[in-house]
């Protein structure tokens, strides 16, 4: 399982369109919304939590559409370039081989979104003079950002299984706006439920509440039933 | 390491049998397996690998039973496997690709590995090129790879699935010479439907024709079957119609044939000494 992790990961960290599809997006990110610039003006509390609070917000806006596509092709892989003959009449186990694959791609993909959210923080602890918030940017890293990559990543392994890669990577992107970002009062949606795959329950909940003027993630969480309810009836419970 | 199988049938889904009842013995030493494509060899070799489950029958290899799974392990614990259709990863280079799978093969310290590494590379020469990734690597090169990867744990049991098909006669030559090399103690089962492979290199063979097993014995015994059956034809006219042409040559304003006929093909007909090709042509044709 551990040669299986880091061959993956090494193998998967460096693939040239990893970084560059990354580049990109973080590109859009940087040009679009204020990744650059945290205008913190609504916030309440320690300044260098709610600042890596929103810059994670940003990132986990469009970056997660990067690693599930970026993964969606590797379940696969071994079939693919025909490897996998090779590997099953080695005496390691298939299980073992698969987590290993699953931690090492996973991971693997997960730095440049890390390279991209830590190099954030330590621009911040430098040019605002508040080294504290680089352990506030790890605090809601792990907290927050890893475990709906953990999720995002079973989802990418298992979906290419059921579906051709391309296939998956189209329905993915319909996912994360769907799940992700659409506010309820558009339509059914998992957006800003706990179900939501972008870690704002906890990041809100142990990191920084969320800025007093905002709206769409700043509805406060409710419940499990809630959330649920307003799947079947999003204009009412949305408000909670 | 001594190879039993016994009614041996493998169904695929949708009914097509690869193999039929196959019972056979592989002895220590190098084996040949030959057949024409879609006999049923790779998946024969697939199921000797632990890759696949038999429909029915049985399989004991060095005395372990390939139906559990505590078989199968132990079993891949002292294979090594060449596939007919071989892949590697491109983005690695030949020497991290081997170490990938030395580690899968249990091969734990890192010094161990790397001379092993450095032995192998040096056997199938590519030692020059073992830092170059594999997606530049032609056929020969990745064939040569591929042994070097069934070789990494010193296999008593090395099984290669059509190891010389797209190889240049240079490459094929010298491939099969190695694998005689290796057998020694170790049991090399060498499948291939190219019938002079097998000539330059085993003793005993098989023979699969759908599925079922047609033949078993010697390289002399398959030749046998063709004695008193091949004859050469010089003509300037057709190819003789009865029997099987198994070459034909320009010769002056005429053609030579060689054929395999229970009877001359030809009044000009005269008798040829048998080569194994043409006791397997004979075999096949019955």
């Amino acid at each position: 399982m551990i040669a299986t992790l880091r061959y993956e990961f090494a193998m998967q960290v460096r693939r040239p369109s990893l970084w560059i599809v990354y580049a990109l997006v973080f590109a859009v990110l940087i040009v679009a919304l204020p990744f650059g610039s945290l205008d913190l003006n609504d916030y309440e509390g320690s300044v260098g939590r709610q600042a890596m609070s929103v810059a994670a917000q940003i990132l986990v806006s469009l970056l997660p559409i990067v690693y599930g596509c970026m993964l969606a092709d590797r379940p696969s892989r071994d079939r693919v370039l025909r490897v996998d003959g090779i590997l099953d009449a080695t005496p390691s186990g298939r299980t073992a081989r698969l987590i290993g694959k699953y931690a090492g791609v996973c991971a693997a993909t997960a730095v440049p979104f890390a390279v991209a959210y830590f190099g954030r923080a330590l621009l911040y602890a430098v040019v605002e003079g508040q080294p504290s918030a680089l352990g506030w940017a790890a605090l809601t890293f792990l907290a927050s950002i890893v475990p709906g990559l953990v999720f995002l990543g079973a989802l990418a392994f298992a979906g290419p299984l059921l579906l051709p890669p391309m296939v998956f990577r189209v329905l993915f992107v319909a996912y994360w706006f769907w799940g992700n970002l659409i506010p309820a009062a558009m339509m059914p949606t998992l957006s800003h439920t706990i179900f939501s795959a972008t870690g704002e329950y906890v990041r809100y909940g142990i990191v920084a509440p969320p800025p007093r003027a905002a709206s769409g993630p700043a509805r406060r969480p409710c419940s499990t039933s809630c959330a649920r309810s307003r799947l079947r009836s999003p204009p009412g419970c949305g408000s909670a | 390491m001594r190879i039993d199988v016994s009614g041996l049938t493998k169904t695929y889904k949708g009914g097509a049998r690869a193999l039929d009842g196959l019972t056979l013995t592989v002895p220590t030493g190098m084996y040949g397996l030959l057949g024409s494509n879609g006999a049923g060899k790779t998946t024969f070799m697939r199921i000797l690998a632990g890759l696949l489950r038999p429909t029915s029958g049985r399989v004991a290899i060095g005395g372990h039973d390939m139906a559990t799974a505590e078989g199968r392990l132990a079993v891949q614990r002292t294979l090594g496997y060449l596939p007919q259709d071989l892949g590697v990863y491109p983005d690695l280079s030949a020497r991290r690709f081997l170490d990938y799978i030395a580690l899968l093969k249990g091969l734990h310290s890192r010094s161990a590995r790397r001379r092993r590494i450095g032995e192998l590379l040096e056997v199938v020469a590519l030692s020059d090129v073992a830092d170059r990734r594999l997606k530049g690597f032609s056929g020969g090169m990745l064939r040569r790879v591929g042994i070097a990867q069934a070789l990494l744990a010193d296999p008593r049991l090395l099984i290669v699935d059509e190891p010389t098909t797209g190889l240049d006669p240079e490459e094929r030559i010298r491939f099969r010479t190695l694998l005689a090399q290796l057998a020694g103690d170790r049991t090399v089962l060498l499948s291939t439907h190219i019938v002079d492979d097998v000539a330059q290199t085993c003793r005993s063979l098989a023979v699969l024709a759908k599925g079922r097993l047609a033949f078993q014995g010697t390289v002399g015994d398959l030749v046998s079957h063709a004695y008193h059956r091949v004859w050469t034809v010089s003509t300037p006219g057709p190819a003789p119609v009865t029997g099987r042409v198994v070459s034909a040559l320009p010769e002056g304003t005429g053609m030579r044939y060689r054929v395999v006929a229970a009877a001359p093909p030809d009044p000009r007909a005269r008798p040829a000494e048998p080569t194994l090709e043409d006791g397997y042509l004979a075999l096949m044709d019955g």
